[in-house]
């Protein structure tokens, strides 16, 4: 039966290809493109892969290739690839979004018209070129452990007071993203620049207490709940979340005075190899069932509403969450990409959290 | 008039809704199109104009943050609100960049176009300037703005530039564009269907007036009395005059036929009575009879001609074949036409014209000229003791020609001088004439704008004046 079945799927492979030879200007790129959809993505391949599985269900003739990037990477490895005219990638899915906008407002991809993607939120897509698929708030966890005798902070000022209040307790024992090398916690540090008035004393309390800066929000995660580092600022809830479904003692904590959140942003690129493949897993990926599996075997909270309850696909009520606030896609994300101020605000950064190291 | 050149636009039987729907749509179309035009212009000058205050808001904002540090170098913190604030235009590209005093790209993108005009002006502090142009493939709406500067010693411009995309204009400016047509289109459409209507309503009085006189009987010649719109009131009262005109015509030829019958029927009983008693009669008696019948037959036939004379003439003065000739000539040919005839009179002809050219109907005139010969030849001789000359004379007088004619006859009664020319009135009906030669002679007259006048000479005789208007 199985053989059966390979030999008829070789005999169909074999007419395609056939097909294909009379068509040379597709058959150029040197592979099968019309059933492989390439994905350029900064999400891990693990957490991706219910999805995928399930796309195959629904399409067993397209082949996804999977390619797991780091925001930046994946940024100059697309711009490469594009500006040379030999676009890789069909798809690109990345929750750096300044990074995605940019790409977008450069005319680097191409439109998707649809009536799911009209069921999304309006900040949360762009030109009908960019969507964001999925909805992170962004969060501080803790090791409730450490926390045994002494109150939780809750907003920002709270984490500066406790900060400067026991710079004992704190030192080398508060985590957060490595800006410089990590494009989400660049983004976020733009985000917090923009919104919070405690940002500055923030950054500057973190550096007195010698904070440990990560590239990787998991190995900022495994080290919180070993007990190395009391608290990670800025970490991805659904990245916490998975952590505390596997058993891992940690309590995530949505900052009241507002709490962030990313989303996933994917555009297909303006010379996809396989555009047609690319626009139906995009569509995949925001219909409703794409984003059912998004929510409930990926843990990525889905951006459609449809699909769950603003709060409730946060597993928090309403009242214990102060203001939510998703960072819309738009050309404003470009602010923090110019140069001079990219420059300045890492300047003044690093001046700011490796200044107790050199002492 | 230059307009009648258009009629060929349509065939001359087109209708009168077919016409005004055609001229109306030209004016409709014409107003389409020059208000689409100036609708367009207005509208991408108003998109302009509203999206430009954000563009420059974004500029200036970016402006402000302009600083230059201690050791001269120009920094810029781009604002989020500078480029957040343009998603006004939702779906639009932005892009910008900053510029030092030497013209180089201090942050943001380097391969912005410029145009030709970006240059210091002067000793304004400030300038700002708008363009189109071109980058990456799709039209882009910049603007520039330049901030005079002072770095030590040395003053200079550092300009700030931010483009976007020209879609939310383009959707803006259609919009108001189809606002702006959208209500002509539908008075188009609503004059359109008034004129339909209205037209229809306007010839129904001509379709009735149609229906009255088709539903006539052939005789009835009275007015159209059906209440009609004032435009075609002039047709309405031609159509009535000219019925009345016909009505006149028939009467004068019924009463033509009647007396005319009457008239030919009195000669031919006197022509067989005399060539029955001639038949009977023997000798002496026989010959008398027969002189008389042939007397008779010969006014008989002179009858018969006068009223084909006269039908002639009618039928002619209703046609007015007019054309130019020459009146001397005529009366030449008429001369030599009659004298054949009665070869035995003395008519003189005398004029000190060479040529008489008027304008008439030729035939018209030549058996007018040839009547009143006709005319003397039968009446003027008093009887064959040779003095019975004739004497026509032709000249010219008051913008017309005057041809008169005297003869040696008894002449007329004074009192019978003025209804001569009447038909079957005639001076000398006693004598063998119908009356009918004057009368042909008056109407020939008249339809030719002249006159005839007869007197009665001093000595002996009757002098005939036609007087004919040259043109």
């Amino acid at each position: 039966m199985t053989r059966l079945l390979q030999l008829m799927l070789l005999q169909l492979s074999a007419i395609w290809l056939a097909a294909c030879a009379q068509q040379p200007e597709k058959a150029s790129h040197g592979r099968d493109i019309g059933d492989v959809v390439t994905i350029y993505s900064t999400t891990d391949t693990t957490i991706f892969e219910p999805v995928i599985a399930d796309f195959k269900k629904l399409h067993p003739d397209i082949r996804l290739n999977y390619v797991e990037l780091d925001g930046q990477p994946l940024f100059d490895r697309f711009l490469r690839e594009s500006r040379a005219g030999k676009p890789q990638a069909d798809i690109v899915l990345s929750s750096a979004m300044d990074l995605q906008v940019k790409l977008v407002n450069d005319g680097y991809t191409q439109k998707h018209r649809s009536v799911n993607a009209d069921a999304l939120p309006t900040w949360a897509k762009w030109r009908s070129e960019i969507f964001g698929l999925t909805f992170e708030p962004v969060v501080m966890v803790a090791n409730p452990a450490l926390f045994s005798d002494r109150s939780l902070p809750k907003t920002r000022l709270d984490l500066v007071k406790s900060l400067r209040a026991r710079p004992a307790f704190w030192r080398g024992r508060i985590g957060t993203y490595d800006i410089t090398a990590s494009s989400v916690g660049y983004l976020l540090a733009g985000q917090d620049a923009r919104q919070s008035n405690e940002y500055g004393a923030l950054i500057g309390a973190m550096g007195e207490a010698d904070a440990r800066t990560y590239q990787n929000v998991s190995a900022l995660i495994d080290d919180i709940a070993s007990g190395k580092v009391a608290l990670g600022y800025n970490v991805l809830g659904s990245y916490a979340k998975r952590r505390v479904a596997q058993g891992a003692k940690l309590r995530i904590i949505y900052p009241e005075d507002y709490t962030l959140a990313v989303v996933r942003a994917a555009f297909i690129a303006k010379d996809a190899p396989n555009s047609k493949g690319a626009h139906i897993f995009l569509e995949y990926l925001m219909s409703l069932r794409g984003q059912r599996i998004l929510a409930t075997r990926s843990d990525l909270a889905a951006v459609r509403e449809e699909v769950s309850g603003r709060y409730a696909r946060l597993d928090i009520s309403g009242a214990a969450l102060g203001p939510l606030r998703p960072i819309p896609i738009g050309p404003g994300l470009m602010t923090y990409l110019d140069q001079q101020k990219r420059q300045r605000f890492l300047e003044n950064w690093r001046a700011a959290l490796d200044q107790p190291r050199q002492k | 008039m230059w307009w009648s050149r258009l009629r060929p636009l349509w065939p001359e039987a087109t209708s009168i809704r077919a016409r005004l729907l055609w001229q109306l749509g030209i004016v409709f179309v014409c107003g389409m199109v020059i208000l689409y035009w100036a609708a367009t212009s207005y509208a991408r000058y108003a998109a302009d104009s509203s999206f430009d205050r954000v563009l420059l808001g974004s500029a200036g904002s970016i402006a402000e943050t302009l600083s230059i540090t201690a050791d001269g170098e120009v920094r810029a913190d781009i604002p989020y609100a500078a480029l957040d604030m343009l998603s006004a235009a939702p779906d639009d590209r932005v892009f910008y960049r900053v510029l030092g005093t030497d013209g180089a790209t201090l942050t943001g993108y380097s391969d912005l176009p410029l145009d030709r005009n970006t240059r210091p002006v002067s000793n304004a502090m400030e300038q700002v300037r708008f363009f189109d142009a071109t980058y990456m493939e799709e039209p882009v709406r910049f603007v520039v703005m330049g901030r005079q500067v002072r770095i030590g010693q040395q003053s200079g411009w550092i300009w700030v530039q931010v483009g976007q995309t020209r879609e939310a204009r383009r959707n803006l400016a259609q919009e108001l564009t189809i606002r702006a047509v959208l209500p002509i289109l539908a008075l188009t459409v609503i004059a359109i269907a008034v004129v339909w209507i209205s037209v229809g309503r306007a010839v129904r009085p001509i379709e009735a007036i149609g229906e009255d006189l088709a539903a006539r009987n052939s005789s009835d010649l009275s007015p159209i009395n059906a209440p009609v719109p004032a435009d075609i009131a002039p047709l309405v009262g031609a159509v009535n005059q000219f019925m009345a005109r016909l009505d006149n015509n028939m009467g004068v030829l019924r009463t033509f036929i009647a007396t005319a019958a009457h008239q030919l029927r009195t000669p031919l009983t006197a022509l067989l009575v005399q060539i029955r008693s001639a038949e009977l009669a023997t000798g002496k008696d026989r010959d008398e009879s027969v002189s008389a019948a042939s007397q008779s037959a010969s006014r008989l036939a002179r009858l018969v001609n006068q009223l084909l004379s006269d039908a002639m003439v009618t039928h002619r003065a209703d046609e007015k074949r007019v054309g130019p000739f020459d009146l001397k000539k005529v009366i030449e040919q008429s001369l030599q036409n009659t004298l054949s005839i009665s070869n035995e009179a003395d008519v003189r002809f005398t004029t000190t014209l060479q040529t008489a050219p008027m304008v008439g109907d030729e035939v018209m005139i030549a058996e007018a000229i040839k009547n009143l010969i006709h005319n003397a030849l039968t009446h003027g001789s008093s009887g064959g003791d040779g003095d019975d000359a004739i004497a026509l004379a032709l000249r010219a007088i008051d913008d017309g020609l005057e041809l008169s004619i005297a003869d040696t006859g008894p002449g007329i009664g004074n009192d019978m001088l003025s209804t001569v020319g009447d038909r079957f009135r005639s001076g000398m009906e006693n004598r063998g004439g119908a009356g009918l030669g004057l009368a042909i002679v008056k109407q020939v007259a008249e339809s030719h704008g002249g006159s005839l006048l007869l007197e009665n000479r001093p000595e002996r005789g009757l002098n005939v004046i036609l007087w004919l208007p040259q043109s």
